[in-house]
């Protein structure tokens, strides 16, 4: 590599970095036992296998069946729907798993207090509302903008 | 197997894959891990102190601030992963799959960041309700995964640096070329040789699909990001920041649920104090050397009586501002004739736990906002919350503030 200020920043980000694996490996070694660092491991590894295994791929799949599924709707409103579902998917990965955790039991009752599944069902119907909201308002849109365009034709 | 790969890079291209929403989102990211890492060690230093160690008592909601911070932006860390991950998901069917020595180092530092990324803001998130189902230690494999993360961060950051710069601001080189390539993205893509079988028909099934409009899909997936990360902030963060309590609807805590208006963390059935909390006999032991003074409740409350509006808040990331009333913690020391340098080792009733004995600096210890509580938001002590007296000091983690007091020896 030449001795660019790029470089420089680059060697020094990567001794910065192989500090930080070093520091949390040894932290690792030092206060967990031998078959805790595999469970560790194998958390890692099954986080990679189910985001690049199994969610990337049923996104894809969901994405080329929409579309395909669509093929008279505006892709826009398949745009504005696809979003509609990611933010309530993101959504509901974060509470499902209070949910389960709720039905198995807390420490005490000021601890997940609210009822989620509930809240999470509500949360939905107001993303379905809010997607249906935001295609009408951009199918008006895309009316208004296609009668200009006539209009300026003519 | 290449043309394999390759047909799976084709078929998975998407308008938003590109590596200008790949930098416009990783700095987002990287912004929230780096506000992560910055108050998980804050958090950290506060538990457990290096000895030369001295910590700011103003504001007193510092802490209910640093940790609020940490919690919500580990929860925005979901949506932004998850975006990230998306922009770049073909990389992983790159072809040759590994060049050499040096780009399979590269390889496997992003498969652990990735990872370790994951793992580390999962953990975090199902330790806000205390669910741990897993066999290693919740604290140490969180702070060791924090090193990891930003260490992979740094190297990560180092490796795309000259890809980052090309795509770093909208008139950059990379971006510029990006929208021109944008421009005639009806070109027909190079043919790759027909791949058969079972696979050869999932490919056809893709491609079959009508092509996403660039701009529209690429608008739309920002817009998505952004909106499911203000979502997940607006609908949870109201457990940490009291603006946004009206709209908390998923969060695990919620302020002002449990006895005395107070979310609980351990109660008094879980560190085994029902008996002795309650006793006649309980008076609280001040120590320094020699010079010993013990007070009954009684004692206490005929002290002069000092209120205090104070938070208690959480690691977990909840917190509750509360009205306390007790005595100045610095007025029983003066009692035993301790002096503003020495710290103070606490000692609760509690049976067992990792909080049983702690330490508190002499910034807190002398602090005037510093009681020992006997009442909260004008009733007694609730047993959960540490009846029959509590430390209640500014700016500290709700686990260093010692529920069921017995013992406060003022340290050499």
């Amino acid at each position: 590599m030449k001795p660019t200020r790029m470089n420089l920043v680059r060697i020094i980000l990567i001794a910065i970095g192989l500090a930080g694996l070093f520091l949390g490996a040894l932290i690792m070694v030092q206060k967990e036992r031998p078959d805790q660092i595999v469970g560790v491991i194998v958390w890692i590894g099954a986080a990679i296998i189910v985001h690049d295994g199994i969610l990337s791929p049923l996104l894809l799949l969901l994405d080329v069946w929409m579309r395909r599924a669509g093929r008279r709707i505006p892709f826009g409103v398949l745009a504005i729907i696809q979003g509609g579902v990611v933010v309530g998917a993101i959504m509901s990965m974060l509470v499902l798993p209070e949910i389960y955790k709720k039905s198995l039991g807390t420490k005490n009752p000021t601890v997940l207090p609210l009822d989620y599944g509930l809240n999470l069902a509500l949360f939905w119907v107001a993303v379905a509302v809010l997607t249906g909201a935001a295609c009408v308002l951009y199918l008006a849109g895309a009316r208004r903008r296609a009668a200009n365009t006539l209009t300026s034709a003519a | 197997m290449r043309r394999l790969l390759a047909a799976t890079q084709q078929a998975l291209a998407a308008p938003p894959r590109n590596p200008r929403m790949a930098v416009v989102i990783g700095r987002l990211l990287a912004i929230a891990f780096l506000l992560c890492f910055g108050t998980g060690l804050y958090s950290h230093f506060l538990q457990e102190p290096e000895p030369w160690m001295r910590f700011s008592t103003v504001p007193a909601q510092l802490y209910q601030v640093t940790q609020g911070i940490h919690i919500t932006a580990g929860i925005a860390c979901f949506p932004l992963i998850l975006g990230k991950l998306y922009t770049i998901y073909p990389q992983l069917f790159q072809t040759p799959p590994v060049k050499g020595p040096l780009h399979l180092l590269e390889r496997a530092s992003i498969a652990l960041f990735v990872g370790a990324s994951l793992v580390q803001i999962t953990i975090g998130l199902l330790n806000t309700y205390q669910w741990y189902p897993w066999k290693f230690g919740f604290r140490e494999v969180h702070w060791a995964l924090s090193f990891v993360v930003i260490g992979s961060l740094a190297i990560h950051i180092a490796v795309k640096l000259p890809m980052i710069a090309r795509f770093w601001t909208r008139n950059s080189e990379g971006t510029r070329e990006l929208r021109g390539e944008a421009s005639d993205a009806a070109a027909p893509v190079a043919e790759s040789a027909p791949v058969g079988g079972v696979t050869g028909r999932i490919f056809r099934w893709i491609d079959g699909a009508p092509a996403p409009e660039p701009a529209v899909s690429r608008r739309g997936f920002i817009t998505a990001v952004g909106v499911s990360t203000a979502t997940v902030v607006a609908l949870t963060a109201g457990q940490s920041f009291a603006a946004l309590s009206p709209f908390n609807i998923f969060a695990p805590r919620v302020k002002g649920t449990g006895p005395n208006a107070l979310p609980v963390n351990r109660t008094a059935d879980a560190a085994q104090v029902l008996d002795t909390a309650v006793s006649p006999d309980w008076a609280l032991t001040i120590s320094n050397g020699r010079r010993t003074v013990t007070l009954s409740r009684a004692e206490l409350l005929a002290l002069p009586q000092t209120t205090v509006d104070l938070p208690i808040s959480c690691v977990e990331g909840w917190s509750q501002m509360a009205t306390w009333k007790g005595v100045r913690l610095r007025e029983l020391l003066n009692k035993v004739g301790a002096d503003t340098s020495q710290g103070l080792k606490l000692t609760s009733l509690e049976k067992k736990g990792g909080y049983r004995v702690t330490q508190m600096g002499p910034e807190y210890a002398f602090d005037a906002s510093t009681l020992v509580a006997l009442e909260v938001n004008g009733e007694t002590l609730d047993i959960d919350h540490g009846y029959p007296a509590r430390m209640i000091a500014p700016g500290r983690p709700g686990v260093l503030q010692t529920k069921w007091l017995s013992k406060l020896e003022v340290e050499a």
